[in-house]
């Protein structure tokens, strides 16, 4: 299946804005972020079409997953 | 010095349709308070005050350095020569640039047992910290007593800033579910452009001037990100609520409660700070006692102590952040040698 990957702040730094990437059926938002070498610990939220999302929660044909982390510098 | 009409200086803002007499009368009437006066909040501060927002309270529990100059506007070489206290500094350069404002400043730490002495009086609270910890309190202050906030912040290139208006739209807790956990990147590690503070320090200060001139409706229900390096620009939906939201669902406002507040926690990328909460330290004493141990300055609002390799910075309410080392063991124990445990 196919799924549109948006990253978000510091997460495009090395990496991209916005991929369409292949992944089986069944797979979860953590395989992602393991394959884009993003430490869960930096993550502050994950949406699946716009709607928060856990790490566990498994992805389906077309979603649009979109990664923001924490940002604390002030 | 001579005090200038406000008529003098809101004529151009008065002349901006959204604001009007009208406006300019309600930000004279408003009362924000600004947690942390570094890099975000001084660019808030500032424009703030310019434009007569009439009650300012700075809150923030540092001091002026060199290396804060480059993008921390309200201070200067003098500031930071004499380790003045933020919030004071702060304080007067504002009220040099408009003396219709009156600005208090509040040298302290946010914590769960000033919280509401220092929050509760304004109608806006603005995010100019550095660090989740007191973000997660705000935002457990700010649910609790409905009043709307602003997250600002900013690493590198990019800032980051939403809208939180109890009942309205998402909080902290559903944005961030969850606290730091591990190390973070810091400004003091990943750099920070002035230019990236500026941008999004004056793209949350016109969202407060929209809420404080009554164009509530205005405000944006979305977590806005943007790059002023690679030019780059995005926003999240920030209007629904996480269904099962510790904070603002299931009101549990456990940073507010104090239960998540440790004593001492790693405080930028060489340092420790231990808060001894029932403290209070006589700096004139204690200057005193330490020094034959090493070199001691005091100014009345803090006291540092240098010895060997370490750098300890007193507070009169028993805080101390001790540079140098990021062993919290190390930390206790020259904290416990020189202030006694």
């Amino acid at each position: 299946m196919q799924i549109q990957v948006r990253l978000y702040a510091t997460f495009r730094i090395g990496r991209f804005n916005e991929q369409t990437r292949d992944y089986p059926p069944g797979t979860r938002i953590s395989k992602v972020l393991e394959d884009l070498e993003i430490d869960e610990s930096l993550i502050g939220t994950a949406f699946i079409d716009f709607k928060y999302a856990t790490l566990d929660r498994e992805l389906h044909e077309g979603a649009r997953l979109g990664i923001f982390p924490k940002v604390g510098g002030g | 010095m001579p005090t200038l009409s406000s008529n003098e200086i809101y004529s151009r803002q008065i002349l901006f349709r959204g604001i009007g007499e009208e406006g300019q009368q309600k930000l004279q009437n408003s009362r924000v308070a600004i947690v942390g006066c570094g890099a975000t909040g001084s660019v808030i501060a500032s424009l703030l005050a310019r434009a007569g927002v009439g009650f300012l309270r700075i809150i923030d529990r540092d001091y002026v350095e060199p290396s804060n100059l480059q993008r921390q506007i309200l201070f200067d070489e003098d500031d930071a020569a004499k380790f003045i206290p933020k919030a004071v500094a702060a304080a007067k350069r504002l009220s040099a640039c408009n003396s219709n404002v009156k600005v208090e400043s509040q040298v302290a730490d946010l914590t769960p047992h000033n919280v509401e002495s220092l929050l509760a009086d304004c109608t806006l609270i603005m995010d100019g910290t550095d660090n989740f910890e007191t973000r997660y309190l705000i935002n457990d202050f700010a649910i609790a007593k409905n009043i709307p906030w602003i997250y600002t912040a900013a690493i590198g290139s990019i800032g980051v800033t939403m809208n939180i208006l109890p009942g309205e739209t998402a909080c902290m807790a559903c944005m961030f579910p969850d606290s730091p956990n591990g190390a973070m990147e810091t400004c003091e590690t990943f750099g920070i452009l002035n230019a990236a503070v500026a941008g999004i320090g004056a793209s949350a200060s016109s969202e407060a001037l929209k809420f404080l001139t009554g164009a509530k409706a205005l405000m944006r229900r979305t977590l806005l990100t943007e790059d002023v390096w690679w030019t780059d620009r995005a926003e999240l939906p920030a209007e629904a609520q996480r269904a099962d939201c510790r904070c603002c669902v299931r009101r549990e406002f456990t940073h507010l409660s104090g239960e998540n507040r440790p004593h001492i926690a790693l405080c930028g990328s060489n340092s420790v700070q231990i808060h001894e909460k029932t403290r209070t330290i006589d700096l004139a004493e204690l200057e005193q006692r330490l020094l034959p141990h090493g070199t001691v300055r005091c100014n009345g609002f803090a006291l540092r102590f240098w010895r060997g390799p370490y750098q300890l910075t007193i507070f009169p309410d028993g805080r101390a952040i001790i540079k140098g080392t990021t062993d919290v063991g190390v930390a206790r124990s020259l904290y416990a040698r020189f202030l006694g445990a």
